[in-house]
């Protein structure tokens, strides 16, 4: 029986040695996790802690190949399409195409926490008129222009409106580098008034009629687009079937986040858990294997649930984690020092809620694209929070602020406004830059004082459950 | 009952017709942008706006959602009055019909929210007769913009966007011409050999920040366009009276009750009118936040050159993504030095932005 256990990445290449003499079977993209360091410059690698079961190097392989991947798909002739900012419903549209790939290039503000800024990124998109003031998504603008990282897509989507500033400002900055977008409407959502028939969206939320209307004329806008390139129409009856094959994924993911979150302890460790959820935004660029990643995933935390086989300790605080981290060592250190992830907002709850099965296709993704926490109001985004605290037994609250980005300030306090005032839970907000090194003994001291704040809550001899 | 504005994209010339009296919350005389913010990140400008909102419970006010500081603004603040309170969905795409119906919609929304706080449905006729009068006032607070210094021009505006009234100040280019006996210029009033024309672009400019006016006129620079959100951009709004012709047909303006006449049944006629208000703003919205910002581009392009800009100076405040991200592409786009001064500065004093633009200038008049 092997017990669970984070690894170092040289822990983990020598335990690769002995599975692979052990006639261990893997994926084409499989292999061992060091190559990432040693060939890609990946230094980061070194610095965390990885689970140590086969599912989960099969997650890290997964991630970490997802660039070869592309290109291997763009030389077989594929179209390769760059969904920007929405998060979640432009991929479901484009793999319902044949021959179709897409990603969001939002995604490299983590290359320059892997490659611990060796990568240049940041310096490159400072030289480009981006500087620190924003959002670390702006190693994106680099990555384009350098080609490096990513090939460049055949097709970028990017909504705007109710997002990001941050993001919207980056985009436009790229554009004018000579990338040409197209710009789709994402309203502001808000509530049904009187007179307006309000419809239901994932999530329990509820918007007028109008507003899904607009956004769905928006999607079929897009629609025709990604035909063009795949030269197929996208059909409702194509559309309706990447729509169920989406929700595979959805459906998968929630039930490993019930496994892992919902367990007595954590089964699965934080950092797996974020690149877990991560697979939903677009499959990570091949939604079949995103599929069976997740299946491994799944099958591994329920074995450890049910045989009590825990990577961090009963007793550690539930933590529910708001944002995602710009470095992901952080997700880590909140286990090492005392807590466990009990639920998650990272920005994209949309793209884990299911899209409706029963209604026209374009309509359910227009549903569930106005879904999202960023284009609703902070109230909306806070009472889910709550919501989910509630149902995880959260006994605290951390607010990972993203540095730079323009919704966090404000954001930020109404949300542990609310937690305060319905919850009674301590929270603490913190900023975490790409690589938080250098902020180690300043986030120890914030987060033990949240975890010893919220273990003197308890009641003398109970853990929740 | 007063409306406070957000944004000059949401047009005053709606909450008129409606029979309410709009007002450009960032000149209200009480409009603070000197207080700390409450965190780091929070633009002062959205956080005057919602002290502002939350000063005045008596007024409705109506926020912008074209920025997220503003759209989380609205959702931060708290106030006894929540029916007072509207989000307005400025789209920022401008070429689709999905864009226009979603303005279209949030005008007809805006209405609704404004005969709920007692204003009544534009009469017919009303609407085309607020526009074309708006229109014209909005021509002539252009046409004078040549003769005044920046200030006269800002306190013009604040006039225009804060009183509803188009009252410029004698024309300075009037005074220095009696007095050194020369012919008016456009834009050549205080303008020497070494006086440098510059372009002030940016975000608003409210009556607490307008010592930066005299602070780049009395360094030497010449103002000569002021392209602040509610500078010469905002004025394109209803105006000139000739975009509000009859699309369809063709031909000259409208008469009063031209949109009134199209249609029979009440309910058409406010449709239509609003359709129509939608389709003229987003014709004539010229911003940063819009997708693409081509149009900004163009706009500012055509100016600089045709005023013989020779430096641009942006304002921008802490947080706003949408403009710093432009820094380096006004600098590509019109060849000229950019000088970005942090609006939050003020708070802390004028010496400092003082000595950034003075070195701005000599390094213009450097021959840059």
């Amino acid at each position: 029986m092997l017990f669970p256990k984070k690894l170092t990445i040289e822990e983990w290449d020598a335990r690769y040695q002995e599975l692979a003499r052990n006639g261990l079977r893997e994926a084409h993209y499989g292999g061992p996790l060091g190559r990432h360091l040693a060939i890609e410059g990946n230094l980061r690698l070194r610095r965390l802690r990885f689970d140590n079961s086969t599912a989960s190097l099969r997650l890290w392989n997964f991630l970490l190949t997802e660039n070869e991947r592309l290109r291997q798909a763009r030389e077989r002739g594929e179209k390769i399409v760059g969904a920007m900012k929405d998060l979640g419903t432009v991929p479901v549209m484009a793999y319902s195409l044949p021959g179709m790939r897409t990603f969001y290039p939002d995604g490299a503000w983590w290359t320059p926490c892997l490659m611990e800024c060796s990568d240049g990124l940041l310096n490159q998109a400072e030289a480009l008129g981006i500087d620190a003031s924003f959002c670390p998504v702006r190693a994106m603008l680099a990555a384009f222009q350098n080609g490096e990282h990513f090939p460049r897509p055949d097709l970028l989507l990017c909504s705007t409106g109710a997002v990001c500033d941050d993001f919207s400002a980056i985009a436009q900055r790229l554009e004018r580098l000579g990338f040409p977008i197209a710009w789709w409407e994402m309203p502001r959502r808000r509530a049904a008034e009187a007179g307006e028939e309000g419809c239901r969206l994932p999530g329990g939320l509820v918007a007028p009629r109008i507003q899904i209307d607009g956004a769905q004329e928006e999607l079929a806008r897009l629609a025709v687009m990604l035909g063009d390139l795949a030269g197929h129409r996208l059909e409702a009856p194509l559309l309706a079937r990447g729509i169920r094959e989406a929700n595979r994924v959805r459906r998968l993911l929630a039930a490993l986040r019930q496994a892992a979150y919902g367990s007595p302890a954590a089964p699965l460790p934080a950092l797996e858990m974020l690149i877990a959820e991560m697979l939903a935004l677009h499959f990570c660029s091949d939604r079949d294997e995103s599929i069976k990643v997740l299946a491994g995933l799944l099958a591994e935390a329920r074995t450890r649930a049910r045989q009590g086989r825990w990577i961090v300790p009963p007793d550690a605080v539930r933590v529910y984690w708001i944002n995602p981290v710009a470095d992901l060592r952080a997700m880590n250190l909140i286990e090492d020092w005392g807590g466990r992830i009990c639920g998650s907002d990272y920005m994209f709850t949309h793209a884990l809620d299911l899209i409706p099965e029963d209604l026209p296709p374009l309509e359910a993704l227009a549903r569930t694209a106005l879904a999202d926490p960023m284009v609703g109001s902070s109230q909306d985004r806070a009472a889910r929070v709550v919501a989910e605290c509630r149902t995880s037994k959260a006994e605290a609250v951390v607010l990972s602020r993203i540095p730079g980005a323009s919704h966090c300030a404000r954001e930020g306090l109404l949300i542990r406004e609310r937690v305060r005032d319905e919850l009674g839970i301590p929270s603490v907000e913190l900023e975490i830059p790409p690589l938080c090194d250098s902020l180690l003994p300043t986030l120890q001291s914030r987060i033990q004082a949240l975890i010893e704040t919220a273990r003197s809550r308890r009641p003398p001899g109970v853990v929740p459950r | 009952m007063l409306v406070y504005l957000t944004s000059p994209w949401i047009p005053a010339e709606w909450i008129q017709a409606h029979g309410l009296e709009a007002r450009g919350a960032w000149f209200a005389p009480d409009f603070a942008l000197d207080r700390a913010a409450l965190s780091a990140g929070i633009c002062a400008f959205s956080e005057a706006v919602v002290r502002l909102a939350e000063g005045h419970p008596e007024v409705a006010v109506v926020f912008s959602s074209h920025c997220d500081q503003l759209r989380r603004g609205f959702d931060s603040q708290v106030s006894p009055h929540p029916e007072r309170r509207f989000l307005f969905n400025l789209p920022s795409t401008w070429q689709t019909p999905a864009a226009r119906r979603l303005l279209e919609s949030e005008l007809a929304r805006l209405g609704r929210f404004l005969v709920a706080l007692g204003g009544r449905p534009p009469a017919p006729g009303e609407l085309d007769r607020i526009l074309v009068q708006s229109g014209r006032h909005r021509t002539r607070m252009l046409s004078e913009a040549p003769h005044l210094s920046a200030r006269q021009f800002a306190e013009a505006l604040a006039r225009f966007y804060w009183e509803g009234e188009v009252r410029p100040p004698r024309r300075q280019a009037e005074s220095s011409q009696e007095q050194r006996g020369t012919e008016p210029l456009n834009w050549g009033w205080g303008v020497s050999a070494r006086t440098v024309p510059i372009a002030l672009v940016g975000g608003p400019l409210p009556r607490g920040q307008w010592r930066l006016l005299d602070l780049l006129e009395g360094a030497g620079a010449r103002v000569v366009l002021n392209a602040t959100e509610v500078g010469e951009r905002g004025m394109r709004l209803c105006s000139p009276p000739e975009t509000l012709q009859d699309r369809d047909g063709g031909g000259s303006p409208p008469e009063p009750g031209a949109f009134a006449r199209r249609g029979s049944e009440e309910p058409t006629r406010v449709a239509e009118t609003t359709r129509r208000l939608a389709q003229h703003c987003l014709e004539n919205m010229i911003d940063v936040f819009q997708r693409p910002n081509t149009r900004l581009y163009a706009w500012l392009g055509e100016r600089i050159e045709a005023r013989k800009v020779s430096g641009i100076v942006l304002w921008a405040y802490t947080g706003c993504d949408l403009w710093r991200a432009e820094v380096q592409s006004l600098r590509e786009a019109f060849g000229r030095p950019v000088l970005l001064l942090d609006a939050d500065e003020v708070a802390t004093g004028w010496a400092r932005l003082n000595s950034r633009i003075e070195a701005f200038l000599e390094s213009l008049r450097g021959g840059w």
